[in-house]
């Protein structure tokens, strides 16, 4: 492809098809998109460095503004790999309770995504249709937890709140309810001929560039990867409930619909299954203060992919380095291969395919992967991206 | 000569089409935002924006070329005056072959539209001009059929209201009509010009206040011109004013529905769509040649 003939097309960082401001450089050639430039960096926020100067109970609250969809499994990442280093463990209870707002995380999650893919392919109904039954789960989290958004269910050494028999009883209903309109969008998203007609064939990732991309989560298992941390390495209780792991092999934007949705049909079979295995009991232990020297990594399964923390203490109540990697980042370079040869129309509901939430996997150090350089943002660097 | 200036002026001429055009905005807002389950903004709501819109500071780009005011002026002039050859139920402006002059004056909206778009040099403004001309390709032949059909049919001179319901006779005009008043005014499943998601609304990306103000009306007063030629040839015509209402709430309600029910087609797909469509329009022009 003659470079010359290229028209370079910017997508962010303020874009209305990216929620968060995020830069992509697109290279075109007519309406066929050429090559893509991924630039991140554009919301760091510091927080890895923020962590290390707060105890360990101040860090949960900071921990739970990474993200504000995910902020759930981000809390349960971090409380499971300090309790690693403090060597205890929560009560069962607590356990079932932490994978139920687990998963109900993951339902208004993945929801939100379907609208928002409605949204991309320009149809607005989709969108205000499963926002609308979003709502049922976000007035669920709100009746546990009593907040919409950053629940601050977990903290170290159990959960906060109890799952009242009332309020068990109404999860059931609304459960029952979730699951008809899941089906009426997995019906949707396979059917109508429009939304197929542009997600069908579109933002192909083929198993081999999956892997080579290190994709994670639904995207991975859109390509036929099976990767469910629930199954392949579980944490918490997920070995005690039965559920099947979703993979698809169309490799293409409807394949991760599709898993999306039909996990979102999983995750209502684990919630009843948690509430039926719970049996009374404490909510929390006492831990102490200070937590002993040493380090840990730990775990799990965000809406978007494998999530992962790594912890080192030194023996105060600070931790001395929390090191956090987002999905999102393992997800986004697999843009590049979906991207290539596709047309400027498709963009917006591929870049949107692998649920992107680029404020969490902003990060300090920039990779060039040409170069193979890396560098650190500091105040010279922030003068030049300034015009 | 009061009557005529009335009638081109008042009703129904200018500011009628324009009073109704913003009133049929607000209700198809309205109807898009129940069928989707939302509460959806008041029906005069589009009054509050189009007189926010003209307080507003009017900000031209450096870069901008000559014709950035211009053209959205000619393009609300132009559909305005296409509005005012339609025959509701009184002739105002007739002349031999004023159903070309129909045809011409809304093209030109449209042009004038992407022109305006073109000439604000911005990226994302000229890849949706560059969509909106192509599109233009695509609907503008089966569009220019559907017009003639009947006038071919009965042999005239000049655009008349037809009091029989010619849809029953050439339904297949009557439905490319419908098709391609959904890509001139830019309507899902053919909102590909101004598409919000790729290209930031497209070519009005860089206008503000009183521009965007008649860039807007003109996409409100072309959807209300086009029902009303619709009505006038192919749905009986209007007889009165509440025939007129009646029928033109019912076309609303058809183009709102495509709204609410399609997500938005490629710009390939749509070509191909409208190349078909022509296809099959055509044994209908080959039924009254």
């Amino acid at each position: 492809m003659n470079e010359d003939t290229c028209y370079t097309l910017p997508l962010g960082p303020q874009h209305p098809a990216l929620i968060e401001p995020e830069y992509l450089k697109i290279h075109l050639d007519g309406e066929t998109i050429v090559n893509v430039d991924i630039n991140l960096g554009y919301m760091h926020r510091g927080i890895e460095k923020a962590l290390q100067q707060r105890t360990y109970q101040q860090d949960q609250f900071l921990i739970e503004k990474i993200c504000g969809i995910c902020s759930s499994i981000h809390t349960l990442t971090y409380c499971n790999a300090i309790e690693k280093l403090l060597e205890v463990d929560i009560p069962e209870r607590a356990k079932y309770i932490r994978m139920i707002v687990a998963e109900l995380e993951r339902l208004h999650s993945h929801m939100l995504w379907v609208g928002i893919a409605g949204y991309e392919i320009g149809f607005d109904t989709v969108f205000h249709m499963s926002w609308r039954d979003r709502e049922l789960v976000m007035e669920l989290l709100e009746n546990i937890s009593g907040k919409r958004v950053g629940y601050s269910m977990n903290t170290i050494g159990g959960v906060r709140r109890d799952i009242s028999k009332d309020m068990a009883e109404n999860i059931r209903t609304i459960m029952d309810k979730i699951d008809i309109r899941l089906n009426h969008y997995i019906n949707v998203f396979v059917k109508d001929s429009t939304i197929t007609k542009r997600t069908k064939n579109t933002g192909i990732l083929t198993q081999k560039d999956a892997i080579k991309y290190s994709a994670v989560g639904p995207v991975a298992r859109a390509s036929g990867i099976s990767c469910d941390l629930r199954k392949k390495a579980p944490y918490l209780l997920y070995d005690n409930v039965d559920f099947k792991e979703i993979t698809h092999n169309t490799n293409d934007v409807e394949s991760r619909a599709v898993v999306r949705l039909k996990e979102l049909l999983e995750s209502t079979k684990i919630i009843r299954q948690c509430l039926h295995l719970m049996q009374k009991g404490e909510l929390t232990i006492k831990i102490p203060d200070t937590v002993p020297e040493g380090e840990t990594i730990s775990h799990g399964e965000a809406p978007r992919g494998e999530i992962f923390y790594y912890a080192r203490s030194d023996g105060t109540d600070k931790p001395y380095r929390i090191k956090i990697r987002t999905p999102t980042l393992s997800n986004i370079h697999s843009l590049q291969a979906m991207l290539k040869g596709q047309q400027l129309a498709d963009l917006p509901i591929i870049v949107a395919s692998i649920d992107p939430c680029f404020s969490c996997t902003d990060r300090i150090t920039l990779l060039n992967t040409r170069t193979g350089m890396s560098k650190s943002v500091d105040a010279t660097y922030l003068k030049t991206l300034k015009r | 000569m009061t009557s005529m200036l009335f009638e081109i002026l008042i009703y129904p001429g200018i500011i009628f089409i324009l009073i109704a055009s913003i009133i049929y905005s607000g209700i198809m807002r309205k109807l898009a935002a129940r069928m989707q389950s939302r509460i959806g903004p008041p029906i005069y709501q589009v009054f509050y924006d189009l007189i926010k819109l003209i307080g507003k500071e009017n900000i031209r780009p450096k870069q901008a070329k000559p014709g950035f005011t211009l053209f959205p002026a000619i393009a609300l002039a132009s559909v305005l005056i296409a509005g005012l050859l339609i025959p509701i139920h009184t002739k105002i402006i007739y002349f031999t072959g004023d159903y070309i002059a129909i045809i011409y004056f809304l093209l030109f909206s449209s042009a004038a539209i992407f022109l305006a778009g073109y000439a604000s040099s911005n990226n994302l403004a000229i890849v949706g001009s560059i969509r909106g001309i192509v599109m233009i390709f695509a609907y503008e032949l089966p569009f220019i059929i559907s017009v003639l059909v009947p006038i071919l049919a009965f042999n005239l001179n000049s655009i008349q209201s037809f009091d029989t319901w010619l849809i029953a006779y050439y339904p297949l005009a009557a439905l490319s009509m419908f098709i391609s008043i959904l890509a001139k005014v830019e309507i899902p499943p053919f909102h590909i010009p101004n598409a919000h998601q790729e290209l930031v609304d497209g070519y009005s990306i860089e206008f503000t206040g009183k521009r965007l103000a008649l860039i807007e009306l003109t996409t409100m007063v072309k959807t209300f011109v086009l029902i009303l030629l619709m009505i006038t040839l192919y749905l009986g015509g209007a007889q009165n004013i509440f025939i007129l209402i009646i029928k033109s709430l019912s076309v609303l309600f058809a183009l709102t529905i495509s709204r609410v029910l399609f997500a938005r087609l490629r710009i390939e797909q749509a070509l191909r769509f409208y190349w078909i469509l022509a296809l099959i329009v055509a044994i209908d022009l080959i039924r009254v040649l």
